[in-house]
């Protein structure tokens, strides 16, 4: 009778939770947007919290606390962002200037005369057939300055990109201050659900995950830090060498934030630095002629790959290890599984998430073991 | 006339105790806690509701916290091999048990079972960690007002060694 009743049971909870997934697979495409915010803000609460915490304590009062770290950070970011768009529109006014005044088919006619004269004769006889490559080149160009000049259609659906982030940040930016400020009665009210017999467990779990997912993050923003000081000091010093890169703190900044995605983001990191670089240089014989040893290094690029590779290695190896630890223990393969799961579910966003879910993931399956091998003690 | 308006927004002046401070002021962990450090470890608080017979813990399961009683009563016990309850002690309101849990997750040396309709206050360590790490002074209240329980217990019991040897002694 009992057997009857347990298969009972089971076939009751299959069934409840094939159609609790159904039923999440149905209404994800319309709460998917507000679940990711809500993971968003409940990440930078886990960094934000011990400084709310420190507040309040000193301070009496949680609220206060909270504003003060709120307007600190939106203060940073906004005079970050800020500063980046006038110095950046700066930065593309004398590039377009230099664009203007800059003959590009002249350069394209010196660049295919100095390749044909170094290729063999077969070569250019079969594939550069005279003329050809310079009126294909040319009219490359042609299409990318019509491209340009159809900067109106391509501002119009940035700004509709930049409204919708701007959304998306200001949602965030309010869900983040609701949890920090009732953080804690949050959590109790969380925890509230969970039967008696599960309780204690479930307790565990919890703070089990909140250590793992704070320990990860605080160590992230701590090496990613690391990585944007040791890459201004690094791009400061091939200016020094004649490099004659600008915005070196944003590169900095963002070499730095990108160090967040793990495997993917150093790479990233550098594609500004090359980009400041071209810029920069164009028309600078000695940019472009420059060797790093015996490399032919033109505008400096294969300089910056250099340099962020070593900063790489330097956080690899010295800052990271000391920093984040073991706090996620996840072996390299399953963070690189977790990468790539995160990246085709959400793209660069998954990326970022991924390797905390991973951990979270590892946490409640080590627990699920624990309380399995211990069913008999609850 | 008392006008509803007003009340609400004079309700945070009274500051009246709840029945949770009240009951945790009854315990030693607890001692010459201010109102304000009442209120605090309030928070941290969990109210469970156990039915009769309904285990709070069982023998060596892995301890979180400790446990105070709101209202009903609780049965500290450990059964043998054969299945004999061996009672150590029925504990009722104000009462608290399971304090060494908040130093160590070393399974419970016995079982709590609720005898009655019973409500309890839940202190655990996890809260216990992030209190020490959030206001170290009055986790460290804690943990003092816990080591003075512990040396008591820990004397009472030498006490009893004593008396005991004494006793096979002659």
């Amino acid at each position: 009778m009992d057997k009857q009743v347990d298969s009972w049971t089971q076939f009751y909870r299959l069934v409840v939770g094939l159609l609790m997934l159904g039923a999440v697979y149905v209404i994800w495409p319309y709460v998917s947007s507000v679940v990711i915010m809500l993971v968003f803000a409940f990440l930078f609460t886990t960094v934000l919290l011990p400084s709310v915490d420190l507040l309040e304590r000193k301070m009496g009062k949680r609220v206060l606390g909270v504003l003060i770290i709120t307007i600190a950070v939106t203060g940073g970011i906004g005079i970050f962002i800020g500063s980046f768009i006038s110095q950046f529109a700066g930065q593309a006014k004398n590039f377009i200037d230099q664009v203007s005044n800059y003959n590009f088919e002249e350069m394209i006619k010196n660049l295919v005369a100095r390749l044909t004269d170094k290729l063999p004769e077969f070569i250019t006889a079969n594939l550069i057939q005279g003329e050809g490559l310079t009126s294909k080149l040319t009219d490359f160009i042609s299409n990318i300055t019509s491209y340009f000049q159809n900067l109106l259609s391509v501002a119009t659906s940035l700004a509709g990109s930049i409204g919708g982030f701007l959304f998306n940040a200001i949602m965030v930016l309010i869900f983040t201050i609701i949890i920090l400020q009732n953080y804690h009665n949050f959590k109790r009210s969380m925890v509230k659900f969970i039967p008696n017999k599960y309780f204690e467990v479930g307790l565990r779990l919890t703070f089990n995950i909140e250590r793992q997912v704070s320990n990860y993050l605080r160590g992230q923003f701590m090496a990613a830090a690391s990585v944007g000081l040791m890459s201004i000091i690094g791009l400061l010093i091939l200016n020094a060498f004649g490099a004659n890169l600008t915005l070196v703190v944003f590169i900095g900044i963002i070499a730095g934030l990108a160090n967040l995605i793990p495997l993917v983001g150093p790479f990233v990191g550098m594609v500004p630095a090359i980009l400041i670089a071209i810029m920069n240089n164009l028309g600078n014989q000695a940019a472009i002629t420059h060797t790093l040893i015996v490399i032919p290094s033109p505008f400096y690029i294969l300089d910056i790959i250099l340099m962020f590779i070593i900063v790489q290695q330097l956080d690899n190896n010295l800052v990271t290890p000391k920093l984040v630890g073991e706090s996620v223990g996840l072996h390299p393969l399953m963070v690189m599984i977790a990468l790539l799961v995160g990246g085709t579910l959400l793209g660069p966003m998954g990326m970022l998430l991924a390797v905390p879910a991973a951990g979270i993931i590892k946490v409640i399956a080590q627990e699920i073991s624990f309380v399995s091998r211990n069913a008999h003690l609850l | 006339m008392k006008s509803a308006y007003w009340e609400n927004i004079f309700k945070d002046w009274r500051k009246e105790e709840s029945a949770t401070v009240l009951t945790l002021k009854q315990v030693p962990i607890f001692r010459d806690f201010s109102n304000r450090e009442f209120r605090e470890i309030e928070k941290l608080i969990h109210q469970r509701i156990y039915k009769p017979e309904e285990y709070v813990f069982k023998l060596k399961a892995p301890g979180e916290g400790l446990y105070i009683i709101l209202s009903g009563k609780v049965e500290i016990f450990a059964e043998d091999a054969r299945g004999d309850r061996n009672v150590f002690a029925v504990l009722g309101e104000g009462d608290f048990f399971g304090e060494m849990s908040l130093l160590d997750a070393e399974p419970r040396s016995a079982a709590a079972m609720a005898i009655e309709h019973t409500t309890l206050l839940g202190f655990f360590r996890p809260d216990l960690m992030s209190l020490l790490a959030r206001n170290p002074d009055l986790g460290n209240k804690i943990l003092l007002n816990l080591a003075k329980v512990i040396v008591e217990r820990l004397r009472h019991t030498n006490i009893l060694l004593t008396q005991s040897q004494e006793k096979a002694d002659g």
